[in-house]
């Protein structure tokens, strides 16, 4: 899986956990706490979901260092069974 | 029941009722007779080590909280530590409350071991918790195992448990409200405590343990309704340490649960005030408290039984809030004709936020405006996240990216939520204080 099939899956999940995002422009650039309506406990959910679609566990004490899209797709991929 | 010490709560409940369920954490559970004893076995080791002050980096685990009632009997100071916070913070953290001992996950113990110190003398029976504020600010409230105690009680006066319920602990022992009302509570009345599994399982432990009770911040409450995870079994939700949004409280309400609000301060060992029925909000004054009202509306707390010793090495700040045994809260309140208390305000520059962490404004424009080299910024509240209000040329990407680094290293639910860019200067007093509330009422 490459990351930008990493990145999709990240969007994918977000529009369905906040379908009012539905349509907003996400970029590896986007900071999850001030350009979307994530707040906390939504990016909980996020991470939770993510977990579980790629079968991986980021440690909590990782979480708070996610701020982009981007750094929650680098904390996938580094996670992701070399293939 | 009124107990002194977490060691007479221990060991009556182990005495009377040893057989009992005392704490759930995944698929272990522990009676009060298992409890108590493998405690006292662990305090006789932690003794012998000689170790004065234990830095507990809190995972909210059954050994966490076996640790912590062990460091309490073996007459350590406990500092309690969000294993979460950045390194950099913990380490100051851990000199400024003299912590020679760690206990936590092995590789971040064995990363800030460089910073441990000789200890303490005279720490027995004290317990070290934060004001949840951020940096330089953050204050370490003394409290003790007696006042966290007394606190416990005053709260079950009010809103008394059953041994046949089951309290789920959800929140984060490093905060004195998750301490208190997610643990204690449970454990002085005989309740079983399940302890939350971190947050990965916000979404699954309610399912999972099937609580009657459970102690919430606002943010929590709405994640726990939005999400359609609340348990069919619960009967009682305790809200408190922030605004709750009163729809929050009457959807709860609505599905056939019953909602208290509470309100305290980490410097009152939590709750000095609890809404038991009708109105949420209105607040009846627990059995050891007297809280009045100053001229300006400031509540004012004596709290003789739950009072904080005061601020760990900074008696200057105690000096400031702690007059004559009366502790002065910054918050504003007001009394209805039944006496009852409402919290209508700030009176400090400091945001409440709904996870029931606060931001001192002072020190938090301070780096924002560092961090983008001008001063014309200012810090609202809005839909219960920071607002950052900017006066000048920049774009909102321009800002962001300014702003990564020191964002990244604030908890995430202090972190900004959105960036207004305004053209014209910000509203000023003849002073130059920034007109914080006509900011606010703009939106």
């Amino acid at each position: 899986m490459t990351r930008q099939d990493v990145i999709q899956e990240i969007k994918t999940v977000i529009f369905n956990c906040f379908p009012d995002m539905e349509g907003q422009e996400l970029t590896e650039d986007t900071v999850i706490n001030t350009e979307t309506a994530i707040d906390s406990m939504g990016f909980v959910l996020v991470i939770c979901k993510l977990e579980a679609l790629f079968d991986i566990k980021i440690p909590e004490r990782q979480w708070a260092k996610l701020s982009t899209l981007g750094d929650v797709a680098d904390a996938i991929m580094k996670r992701l069974p070399k293939a | 029941m009124r107990f002194d010490h977490f060691e007479d709560m221990l060991r009556h409940w182990a005495e009377t009722t040893p057989d009992a369920p005392a704490l759930r954490y995944g698929a272990r559970t522990v009676s009060f007779s298992q409890l108590f004893e493998t405690v006292q076995q662990r305090a006789a080791l932690l003794r012998k080590s000689h170790k004065t002050c234990l830095g507990l980096l809190s995972d909210g685990s059954l050994d966490c909280v076996t640790e912590l009632f062990a460091a309490n009997i073996a007459g350590m100071q406990i500092v309690m530590l969000d294993e979460n916070a950045p390194s950099v913070l913990l380490r100051q953290l851990i000199q400024y409350t003299d912590v020679d001992l760690l206990w936590g996950d092995e590789d971040l113990v064995e990363e800030l071991s460089p910073a441990l110190t000789q200890g303490v003398e005279n720490g027995s029976g004290k317990i070290l918790f934060f004001t949840s504020g951020t940096t330089e600010r953050a204050k370490a409230v003394i409290l003790t195992d007696h006042s966290l105690c007394q606190s416990a009680w005053n709260g079950s006066a009010k809103l008394p448990l059953a041994p046949e319920d089951t309290l789920l602990c959800l929140l984060p022992l490093g905060h004195v409200f998750g301490f208190v009302c997610g643990l204690l509570w449970g454990l002085s009345c005989c309740a079983c405590v399940a302890l939350g599994r971190g947050a990965r399982h916000y979404i699954d432990d309610c399912a999972y343990y099937k609580p009657t009770t459970i102690s919430v911040v606002p943010l929590l409450l709405g994640f726990l309704m939005k999400q359609k995870l609340l348990n069919q079994e619960l009967k009682l939700i305790l809200v408190g340490a922030g605004d709750c949004p009163p729809a929050l409280l009457e959807a709860a309400a609505a599905m056939g649960i019953r909602v208290s609000f509470g309100y305290g301060l980490t410097e009152t060992s939590s709750g000095v005030a609890i809404s038991v029925k009708g109105d949420p909000y209105a607040m009846e004054i627990c059995p050891d408290d007297t809280i009045t009202l100053a001229e300006d509306g400031e509540i004012l707390i004596e709290a003789p039984t739950c009072m904080m010793q005061g601020y760990y090495k900074r008696p200057e700040s105690t000096a400031e809030v702690l007059i004559n045994g009366v502790f002065h809260t910054g918050d504003l309140g007001r009394f209805d004709e039944e006496g009852k208390l409402h919290i209508t305000g700030r009176k400090k520059d400091i945001l409440v936020l709904s996870d029931g962490t606060k931001i001192f404004l002072p020190e938090y424009e301070a780096a924002i405006a560092k961090a983008l080299g001008t001063n014309e910024i200012a810090v609202i509240l809005q839909n219960n996240k920071p607002l950052l209000i900017y006066s000048g040329e920049a774009n909102e990407q321009d800002l962001n990216k300014a702003l990564l680094p020191l964002m990244t290293e604030l908890p995430r639910g202090q972190r900004l939520g959105g960036i207004r860019i305004i053209e014209e200067p910000l509203p000023r007093t003849a002073t130059g204080k920034i007109k914080r509330w006509e900011l606010q009422q703009k939106g």
